[in-house]
This record gives C-alpha cells, structure tokens and sequence, in this order.
C-alpha cells in the first residue's frame, strides 16, 4: 500500500541574494518523510527548524531544490502534478484569520475550492450551509467577513475550506496556535471526528508537544532543517533516542505544580543556518555531547521498528530514557 | 505586607449600545518574592487588569470604582505625572511581543541608557551590562550594541526583563511573556523568572492563559472569568483540587493533561456571556454542569484558609 | 438582494455613513455632487447658450436677467460657466479613469507577475514620471495639435504611472500575505489571484488618490486651455473663460472672479472628498474601532 504521502530526500535552498550570486543557503537537507491513509503524522521543532518551509515545499509554494514528492505513489511533477496535488491535499494555516482573503465572505470562502478547480456547484449557498454545518458553524456566518470572526470560528472556517474538496491529505501549520484552551480542545476534536469520517491524513506541524502526545501517530522531529528523529508518537515520548527531543519534552511547562523542572534542560538557541555547527549540528546544545560529536556528524540510522535517531549515541539513550521512564509512571 | 494590591476594581469600556464591563469588583494582593498568576481566557479580562495596574488603560476605558494601592499609595488618586514616574520606577511591565516595547532604529544599550537617564538613575554602562548578564545574556557588551531585530525573540525578551528591572521595581507583570515563543525558549524564560524572585526583591505578576506556565511558576494563582476573579488559591491547592466548575472545566480540557490516545478531548460548551449585558447571578451558570435554579441569584464569596471561590455550590 | 455566496465588498454602506459623519467629506461631497450635477444636467439648467454672441450686451455686470453678468462678446456668463463644469469634470474624469484602469492593471501585473516583467514595466513607470509634465504636454500637443481628445491623452499619459507605482507596491506588499498563499495553496490561477484577492484590497487607495488627483487635473485643463493649448474656443472652458477675462481685468474684473470661484470650489470639493475617503478607507485608519 502506497502511502499518501511521500517525500525522499527533498532539500530547500535559498537563494542568499547578492548581485549574480549563485550561493543558496540550504534550509532543509533531505528530508524523507512519508505519511499512510488515514494516519497522522507531527513535524516539530523550533522555529528555525524549517517545519513551515516544508509545508510550504510540499504545497509548492516554495521551490524545491533536491528531491521527490509523490502523492499516492504518483510522483508530483510540473504544474499539471502540483495542480492535482493541490486537489487532494489542503492546507491549513497558522494565522486563521489572515489566511481568509479580507473582502470576501466567509460564503464565498468556503466554495472556492470548487470554482478553482472547476467543480459543478449547482448550489452553492447550500454547499456553503454543508460545510459551515460540518465544522459546527451555523449557517448565518456565510454572510460574515473574516474580520468579524473569532480565532475559533476562523480557524473553523479554516477547516471547513480544507475540506470541500474532501482530500486525502491535510497539512496543518500550528492548527491550535493563539486559540485558548477551551476552543483548542474544540479544534482537535473536530480535526478527530472528521479524520474518523473521512479517513483523512494530517501532518501536523507544531512545537506544541501536547498537540502532539494527543493526535498523532507518528511523530517527525526537524533541527535545523534535517530529521533527527522518527518513530511512532508514543515510544518517542517514552524514549526518546535523540537529546534534542528529550530536551524538547523536558521544557515542556507541565500543568502540575508538583512536577516542576527545576533544571533547564536545554541551554542557548537554536544555532543560525548562517553558521551551522560542526559535526553533529546539536552538540552546542547537548547535555551530553562529547568530543567526536564536534567532529563526525551522525546519519539517520534505524534503531528498532519504525524509529529512527540522528544521534551517535542513540541506542544509549533510549534505553536509559525509556528505564527512566518507567521508574517515573511505576 | 503586600506590596501592590487591588481593592474592589471595576473597569468597564463605553462601546456602541452600553458598557462592557471588563473587570468587575476585583480584589487582588501579592507580596514581596511572590509570584501571583493571573489566569483566564481571551476575553476574560486579564488584560485589561494588566493594564490597569500599571496605569495604562486603553482610550474609552473607565475605572468605575476600586484602588490600586502600590506600598499603600492609590495609584488610580495620583495626578498624572507622579503616575508617570511610578510607572517603570516602581512597577515595571513585560509585553507580549517585546519587538513592540523597543525602537527599531536605536542600539539596545542607547535605549536602555536613555531609559534609565529618563527615570533620573545615575547607571553606567557597567551597570546595564551587569543586569543584562543577571538575566542570561551571554555576551552583554556585543548585545549592548546591537538593533531590536537582530537579536531573537528570546533575546529580546530577556532583554526586556532586564529593562524592566533595571530601576529595582517593587512589583514587575508580566503579560502573556512566553506566548511568542518556542518550547525552549519558553522554559529558559520560566527559569529566569523563577530566579527572579529569588534574587530580586519584588512581586511578580504574570498574566497568561497557558496552563503550564501558571503551575511552572506561580505561588498564587486567580481565575478570571467573565470579568471577575472566580476562584484564588495556592497553585498546587488550585491544580490539584480545584474548587469553581470553570476551574476545573479550563483544567481537564488541557490536551497537556489528558492522557494520549483518549480520544475526545472535554470541552465547555458555549460561549462567555455579553459583557455589555451580564447576568444578575453567577456568569458561569450557562455553561456550568452544576447550576441549578439558585445560580440565577447574586453569588457570594467564600473565603476559607488562602483561597476564595466564587460559586453558589462551592465553599472554599 | 446580494448573495452571501458571491461574497461582495463589505460595508459599502458603512463607508457613506461614515463619510456623511465627517464634516469635511461630507462638504466635499455636497460640493462634488453640485458639480456633477451642473455637468450632467447644463443643457436644461443654463439658462443660455453659451455660445450665443449678443455684441451689444457685452460686459454686463450681474443682473436679473445675466446673473454673473457676461463677457467680451456678450455671452452669459452663468450658462458658460455650467457648460464648462460639463467640459472640465468631463476631461477631467473621462482621463483619471483611463488612467486609473491602465494604472491599476499594470501595477497588478508588475506587482503580481513575474520578476523580469516587473523590471521593464518600472523602467517604463520610472521614464514616464521622470519626463517634465509641461514640456511633455507641450510637445503632445505639438504633434497631435491642441483639442480635447489630446488634452485626455496627455493627462492619461502623465498619470498612470504614479497609479501604476502605488498598486504595483501595494501589490507587492499583499503578495506575500497568508491568504495570498492559501489561495495559491488551493491552487488558484493568477487571474484569479489578481482579481479575485488582490484587486479589492488595493483598489481603496488608488480611489482616493485618483479623487485628489482630479482637481489637478481641472487645473491643468484651465492652465493648457488658458495658454491656448487646451479646448479651443468658443468652448465655454474655465481656462478659456479666465483667460478672456484676464485680457478685460480692468474694464470688467466679475468674469475672472466669476470663472475663479468654481474652480476654486471645484478643487476644494475633490480634495475634501478625497481626505475624507481617505480617512474612511485607510487601513491604518480601522485600528480606531474598539477591540
């Protein structure tokens, strides 16, 4: 079974500007990443990490530089593929609101997909009611404009554009992002119901880790613009093989005063793509780098079913991650 | 001996078909070396709270009864210009987004020296230098010299705590401080703040809707809604046996609670009332799971050891 | 009734309510609408021709029978200065429309399209705007001679590259926008992209500019057909009218008061107008609502 979707090796570069300069800063370095029917699948990472850019390569709103996109084993080529991609992909963005187009109304919005794509709308109020319904708006927001709707209600909207088309695939950038925590729970439960419906597939990019934990199946750690590492959401959070995702878990602020960190797991920032460091590019953040990680950069190496770590010491760290672990929830 | 605190305030907005009553009869106090949490949803009034105790309400915004008192004093009595120089003297504000507190056409080390210059401080250089290294800026001269938006948005929020207590406040709020950032970040600036109030001997308040950060890094914790504080308590009082029906709704529905792979996620159904139109008794009775016909009255406080709860159906 | 679905530009009615509020759009508006008026209506409400000679009636001052009096040959002044709104106002709009639809469909694709287009069209916009506007507008009119179509193609000519500069960098700006890429993100073609989203939200401004750009041009009609490059007589032009006039100053000084005060007004209305849809409009302006 072929999967939804399927990037190999894909890699991002930017042009650094400068008068016929042909020198491109890379931005994500074969990245491989695939996502099954109906299953959903997290990118995180810091900002930096270059989880948006990959959305946005994926929906060819950025130029790739290296390697392949397939959407159900059909490589996406040319306008023609990128056209069909976008057909039975949608994406949804960060900011809900400023990605509805001002002047138009929130009706109109949610049909466009099928005059875009030159889909028969015998009915459109009626299918704009549909959709409305769908998410849980009542029919009367079709007459509304994007600057009159709340974070919620917009990134209902959001969703319900997603869906016209009914895809197969939907990428959502940070879909919880500035909503409170009431409608943030609202939003995912709508995302599951429709996921259960249609049998959709999400890629789901946040930093939010408790987004993560509650929705995805697998989960896709990015730094600085490659994969550090892969497997299924829950043996990731139980042992994590990477320091980087371990630290990431760890600074997680936790909703329970008697489990407060009080050591910073992770120090300085996320270092510029300008200057990427040597070797294995998190050792200047590491806790527990040593001297061959300044030096030799790790691969992406398997380590065990479905989990992938770019860490010379991997194996190490999962093991002692996961006894830790278990002592916690004992 | 509380170092600011708020007594009985009311503030409401005058807008198009009546007042909406953003804040209503709140009462509030935090200590020296203590951190009070402010929480609550868009909406809730949180903001406007902030923003009234540093003395910077928005146009159209009206102070309808109540004091703020800092070290005694109403500030809400001060004519204008003593305000002024209490503000950023002795009770200092983080924002958000700190890109919007700085000038982008000035060095970082200019600003901070005419901020200081303004409030009459003799500091040098040494000394900014000093307090940009208490609060974890590696290489305080470079930083000194360089432009708002080269540094990063942690950066610049450790620059603007460091703003913020250059003239020692007594009491420093902190709106929404970690919202615009990464996990990472978010819990560098948690620790630096938990340092804090340690080492500076101030109040702290910080204003957020994010779970996490309250239980991370406050000693007290109210719970807005709707305008008022329904309930206060010591944080581990608050997470762990919470005692108003929005508390405990606001705390379930936190995917960072729920275990994984549980399914549906709680939520409240309905939305906050019409602040321009409020109900006589309890605000949360509409969407509360325990109202019952009596919820329609005014509610009373209960007021037990360190907490209060505003509820017809809890005692504190 | 307009459908929900069709999605139409929002508060249209929200914007004349405001613009009645402001004391000064509504001055320009009432002005402005005079004007219109005038212009569409001269053939019934002038009471004369405007043409017709009466040589022994010449530079009568204001009276019941000529209420602005008449000129050197007798003309009511009253009836010229009416069918001149008609000649001016006509000149005037008939040349920023041409100018503002070529302005705002080359600003959109140099905005909008690809990166080479771009360049070439700014060193047109850029070559354009930097010709001085009077020897440019003299030259015009050496070639084609003086008269009114020539007046229209010299005005377009001089304007739409500023109309064009302000719409291709307003373009530039939204391009990048959120809802920009989710149109693209669904697939949307350029056309629709141009005309469907980025038109309504740059058009705003390119109306007031064109609204404060009309006088100018009222002024420019007066000073070409004054020098006697621009309508030429006897067309009853303001310019025309000031400029016989000016010739009889001392003998008969109510013609250049009579031919001055509707410019005057028209030029203050336009402007009003102008400032006060700009006020109305303005993005920066909606920060003003609570909230």
């Amino acid at each position: 079974m072929s999967a939804v979707l399927e990037l190999s090796r894909m890699s991002v570069a930017l042009p650094l500007g400068g008068f016929l300069s042909r020198a491109r800063l890379p931005i994500l370095m074969d990245v491989s990443l695939s996502v099954g029917r109906g299953e959903s699948v997290a990118l995180v990472g810091e900002s930096g990490s270059g989880k948006t850019t990959l959305a946005r390569a994926v929906m060819g709103l950025q130029a790739v530089s290296g390697g392949s996109i397939a959407l159900d084993g059909q490589a996406v080529e040319g306008a023609a593929g990128h056209a069909r991609l976008r057909r039975d992909a949608a994406m949804m963005f960060q900011d809900a609101t400023a990605s509805l187009s001002p002047r138009l109304t929130v009706g109109y919005l949610v049909t466009e997909p099928f005059r875009i794509h030159g889909v028969a709308l015998p009915d459109p109020e009626g299918m704009a009611r549909e959709l409305l319904a769908k998410v849980g708006l009542p029919p009367a927001m079709a007459r509304r404009y994007p600057h009159e709707l709340s974070g919620g209600q917009a990134r209902r909207v959001g969703v319900a554009r997603a869906l016209a088309l009914k895809p197969r695939l939907v990428i959502a950038d940070e879909p919880t992002a500035g909503l409170d925590v009431s409608v943030q729970a609202e939003v995912l439960n709508l995302m599951a119901d429709l996921r259960a419906e249609m049998g959709l597939a999400y890629l789901i990019i946040t930093h939010n880790l408790a987004l993560v934990r509650h929705v995805a199946d697998r989960v896709v750690v990015l730094y600085l613009g490659r994969v550090v590492e892969e497997g299924p959401t829950a043996q990731v959070f139980a042992a994590p093989a990477h320091p980087y995702t371990a630290s990431l878990i760890a600074a997680e602020p936790r909703p329970d005063p008697r489990q407060r960190r009080m050591d910073l797991a992770i120090r300085g920032e996320v270092p510029s793509v300008l200057r990427r460091p040597s070797g294995c590019e998190f050792h200047t953040r590491c806790p527990m780098a040593r001297e061959m990680c300044r030096t030799t950069a790790p691969t992406l190496a398997p380590i065990g079913a479905g989990r992938q770590a770019r860490c010379h010491f991997a194996d190490q760290n999962k093991d002692q991650q996961g006894e830790q672990h278990a002592v916690e929830h004992r | 001996m509380s170092v600011l605190s708020v007594e009985g305030l009311s503030v409401s907005y005058r807008v198009p078909g009546g007042r909406l009553q953003a804040v209503r009869d709140v009462s509030l106090s935090v200590g020296r070396g203590e951190v009070l949490g402010i929480m609550g949803e868009s909406g809730c009034g949180k903001s406007t709270l902030a923003a009234a105790m540093i003395g910077l309400l928005p146009q159209g915004a009206e102070v309808a009864a109540g004091a703020i008192r800092l070290n005694g004093t109403d500030m809400l009595r001060l004519p204008g210009e003593e305000q002024r120089r209490l503000r950023g003297q002795r009770i200092a504000m983080v924002f958000q987004d700190p890109m919007t507190a700085f000038n982008p056409v000035l060095t970082i080390g200019r600003q901070l020296a005419d901020f200081v210059g303004a409030h009459g401080g003799g500091k040098g250089a040494a000394e900014i230098a000093g307090m940009l290294e208490r609060v974890g800026i590696p290489d305080p001269g470079r930083c000194l010299g360089r432009y708002p938006h080269e540094l990063s948005g942690g950066m610049r929020q450790r620059v603007a705590i460091a703003a913020a207590l250059l003239m020692q406040p007594d009491v420093l709020i902190a709106d929404e401080p970690t919202t615009a950032l990464d996990v990472t970040m978010e819990a560098q600036i948690i620790h630096l703040l938990r340092d804090l109030r340690t080492s500076f001997d101030g109040a702290i308040v910080v204003v957020t809707h994010h779970l996490g950060v309250i239980a991370e890094l406050c000693d007290r914790v109210a719970v807005m809604y709707a305008g008022e504080v329904v309930e206060e308590a010591g944080v581990d009082a608050l997470f762990h046996d919470p005692r108003h029906p929005y508390t405990r709704a606001l705390l379930s529905c936190d995917p960072a609670v729920v275990m994984p792979g549980s399914g549906h996620l709680p939520t409240i159904g309905g939305r906050i009332p019409d602040l321009t139109a409020l109900p006589a008794g309890c605000a949360f009775a509409a969407r509360c799971g325990m109202a019952e016909a009596g919820c329609g009255a005014p509610v009373p406080r209960h007021r037990g050891a360190g907490r209060s709860v505003l509820c017809h159906r809890s005692a504190a | 009734m307009s459908s929900a679905v069709e999605g139409t530009v929002p508060g249209r009615r929200g914007i004349g309510r405001a613009l009645l509020a402001d004391p000064m759009g509504l001055a320009g508006l009432v002005l402005v609408v005079v004007f219109l008026l005038m212009a569409l209506l001269a053939p019934w409400v002038a009471p004369y021709d405007p043409i017709a000679l009466d040589v022994k009636a010449k530079f009568q001052p204001p009276s019941a029978a000529h209420w602005a009096g008449t000129d050197h040959l007798g003309r009511d002044l009253l009836s010229r200065i009416i069918w001149g709104a008609r000649l001016a106002l006509g000149i005037a709009i008939t040349s920023v429309l041409i100018a503002g639809a070529i302005g705002l469909v080359l600003g959109l694709i140099a905005g909008y399209g690809p990166r080479w287009l771009d360049s070439v069209l700014v060193l047109i916009f850029d070559s354009m705007s930097s010709l001085p506007m009077i020897f440019f507008a003299l030259a015009v009119i050496t070639v084609l001679g003086p008269g009114t179509t020539t007046l229209i193609i010299v005005i377009v000519l001089v304007s739409f590259p500023a109309y064009a500069r302000l719409i291709r960098t307003q373009t530039l700006a939204l391009s990048g926008a959120d809802f920009i890429l989710a149109e693209r993100a669904m697939g949307a073609g350029a056309g629709r992209i141009i005309f469907r989203h980025l038109l309504p939200n740059v058009v705003g401004p390119l109306v007031i500019l064109i609204c404060m750009d009309i006088p100018v041009v009222i002024m420019l009609e007066a000073g070409l057909s004054y020098l006697n490059l621009g309508v030429k007589p006897p067309s009853p032009s303001w310019g025309n009218i000031l400029s016989e006039g000016y010739n009889a100053l001392r003998q008969a000084p109510h013609v250049v008061i009579v031919a001055g005060v509707p410019l005057v007004l028209a030029t203050l209305g336009f402007t009003f107008l102008g400032e006060g849809l700009r006020d109305v409009l303005d993005p920066r302006g909606a920060g003003r609502r609570w909230g």
